[in-house]
């Protein structure tokens, strides 16, 4: 079959040039065997990176119509048959090198500055480890990780705040935090509880969606967050949002809104945001605290949250994995949900409706 | 007409009650017959899923089950923050018996009835976007929107995860775009209509999350949008009230008025001030709209 892309070409701080390639390839082709034929007969200095071809190593992450993926995992039939012709592109949020390289170097710090190892603090334990399939399923899908990046380029915190630690590295935390082997988890949660840390996610979910892995590194965040409130760990501005919504619930039911501001940013801050809390105020945005809003019935998310309390299922271990949700998935049984992968999926991020659609690296 | 139930959720109540308003007065122009829900709570907005996940769950089932109570099928939205918080939930109770008769347990030792009959959770912005809404809508919005360059801020919660969302492509979405055309209105287009607008940090990490509004709102008025549009209050409160702050970061000042996605339609569909409360907004959309005020 003929396949047709579109790549974008640069060596660092120099131009971009979107360059047209057609080649033959095998009905069975990947983008990453079509590169391997363009780099092969049509032009040997198209620069990407590339090792396992299989989805394990992580080396192959790039852009597609401005989507991360792995390019060993996105098949070209479909595309090529609709007569599309994707724009290729490196990652996003990482320096580019050459061509579809980027400099890894940003990504691997964050990955570093989260100890990816097992600390074992104790005395050297007198026999192997047994741990419970129930206890390592907390950690299955964080410990799927490639380090590929495909989070990272789209991460939209990190855009804004390249500090911020990321999705890959947050997730990886959370793969040594929830095992029980590891022996440093506080010490763990306090850092990851520090300025770019848990609390800086935005909650886009684009490294949920982007991941060729199923880490589902936004689910991994949310778990570090409840371990570090279900460990008292719970200082930073974003963990004391969280608990506002838990004493709104049980308390009036809705949200106490306008309290929440005093409550997550403590009183001093909030003085300094008075001016603006001041032009809200005329347009309705700061509704008065009292009478407070409440709920009907509201008796009943109170003792909900008394019961619920008393069952303990906290920190990450209260988070549903939904492992009978995807297992059914998995066996092909619809249930009005749908498998991102599965039949009747979307075809992303291949869309034919719109051949010239495309996104320059930013 | 349809019969939902209605969880107008927390912003719709307080702050942002001009939503309510205009949901409410829209409703039968796009054949939707709204119950209220009345013994329901926060869903959370994903901050109680992070600090007591369990907690979020039974508080999502209880306005699940009240819900399925009403005898309908759907229960209706108006944030994307409650869809995918009320969606995630849903989806692990459908799909996980063990799962759901413990929440029904818990739920019925406290008085709640239990959550029996399935329903959808489904925010607005789908039952305009297909079916009897979408037929409906065309002929409500007969005043027409005339010209006006809207932009679509669809934001993240009712995009992705899309496993758990599913309505439309996360990536080429273009529902709000048919909507905006169906009113009469034009269409702009800008990258990150389909990115964050801060919102969830804008508190506890005010300069990272105004460097992700920034973005819509530059890119949309650099493309030559009059005004936006979002289906979700919180982008809204972040799009509209945050907005003066961005002028200390890039020295302009944007004035871009954000409409709730039932104001643009309720404007289209002629609904009177008295429901769709401009006088709420922070940034005035009375100026934009100037221009499409039609000879009634």
């Amino acid at each position: 079959m003929k396949v047709a892309l579109k790549i974008w070409r640069s060596v660092a701080g120099g131009e971009r040039t979107l360059r047209d390639y057609e080649v033959d390839a095998p009905e069975w082709a990947t983008l990453l065997d079509v590169l391997d034929i363009v780099k092969d007969t049509v032009d040997g200095t198209l620069a990407y990176r590339k090792s396992c071809r299989m989805m394990i190593c992580g080396s192959c992450g790039m852009r597609m119509d401005g989507a991360a993926v792995l390019a060993c995992k996105t098949r070209m039939y479909d595309i090529a048959a609709a007569g599309h012709v994707p724009v290729i592109s490196p990652m996003g949020n990482l320096p580019v090198i050459r061509d579809l390289v980027v400099d890894m170097e940003p990504f691997w710090a964050k990955f570093r500055a989260v100890d990816p190892y097992l600390r074992d603090e104790g005395a050297a334990p007198e026999q192997e480890h047994r741990i419970s399939q129930e206890r390592m399923n907390a950690v299955h899908k964080e410990s799927l990780c490639i380090n590929c990046g495909c989070c990272v380029s789209e991460c939209n915190a990190w855009e804004s705040s390249p500090e911020f630690l990321g999705p890959q590295a947050l997730a990886k935390a959370m793969r040594f935090v929830g095992d029980p082997r590891d022996g440093a988890t506080r010490a763990r949660l306090e850092k990851l509880n520090g300025e770019h840390g848990i609390w800086e996610c935005t909650r886009c979910y684009f490294c949920t969606e982007r991941c060729p892995k199923g880490v589902d590194p936004r689910d991994a965040i949310a778990k570090l967050g409840a371990e570090s409130v279900a460990q008292g760990i719970d200082r930073d501005m974003g963990a004391k949002h969280a608990k506002w919504f838990v004493t709104s619930a049980r308390t009036t039911g809705w949200l106490r809104e306008t309290e929440l501001v005093p409550r997550t940013q403590g009183v001093v801050e909030s003085i300094r945001q008075v001016r603006f809390a001041l032009e809200l105020r005329k347009h309705g945005k700061v509704p008065p605290p009292f009478p407070p809003h409440v709920a009907k019935d509201v008796r009943q998310s109170e003792l909900l949250h008394e019961l619920v309390t008393l069952q303990g299922r906290v920190g990450y271990a209260g988070i549903v994995q939904g492992e009978r949700a995807l297992e059914r998935h998995a066996i092909g049984v619809e249930d009005g949900a749908r498998d991102p992968y599965g039949p009747g999926s979307f075809p992303r991020p291949f869309v034919a409706a719109d051949p010239e659609a495309g996104e320059a690296p930013s | 007409m349809k019969t939902v139930a209605y969880y107008k959720g927390c912003l719709a109540s307080l702050s942002a009650k001009e939503l309510d308003t205009s949901t409410q007065a829209l409703a039968p122009k796009v054949g939707l017959d709204l119950i209220e829900l009345e013994s329901v709570t926060c869903c959370g907005a994903g901050d109680i899923h992070e600090a007591e996940p369990d907690y979020y769950l039974h508080l999502n089932a209880r306005i699940l089950a009240a819900a399925a109570d009403t005898g309908v099928d759907t229960l209706m939205t108006v944030c994307n923050v409650c869809t995918l918080n009320l969606r995630q939930a849903n989806w692990q109770l459908l799909n996980d018996g063990a799962l759901r008769e413990r929440v029904n347990r818990n739920l019925e030792a406290v008085g709640v009835p239990p959550y029996e009959r399935d329903v959808d959770v489904r925010h607005l912005l789908w039952e305009v976007a297909e079916g009897d809404g979408w037929e409906r809508l065309r002929l409500a919005a007969h005043k027409g929107l005339k010209g006006l360059r809207v932009a679509p801020f669809y934001g993240c919660q009712i995009l992705r995860p899309s496993k758990v969302l599913g309505f439309e492509d996360p990536d080429r979405p273009t529902s709000l775009e048919r909507i905006i055309e169906a009113c009469g209105g034009e269409a702009v287009d800008y990258p990150a209509k389909i990115k964050c607008c801060g919102f969830p940090i804008i508190q506890a990490r005010e300069d990272t999350a105004l460097g992700e509004l920034v973005q819509p709102i530059e890119q949309a008025v650099d493309a030559g949008a009059d005004v936006m549009v979002t289906p979700c209050p919180l982008c809204h409160l972040s799009l509209d009230a945050w907005q003066s702050k961005l002028r200390a970061l890039t020295g302009r000042d944007y004035r871009l008025p954000v409409l709730h996605l039932a104001q643009l339609i309720g404007v289209a569909a002629g609904l009177p001030e008295s429901e769709l409360q401009f006088r709420r907004h922070v940034v005035a959309v009375e100026p934009a709209l100037e221009k499409v005020r039609f000879e009634v």
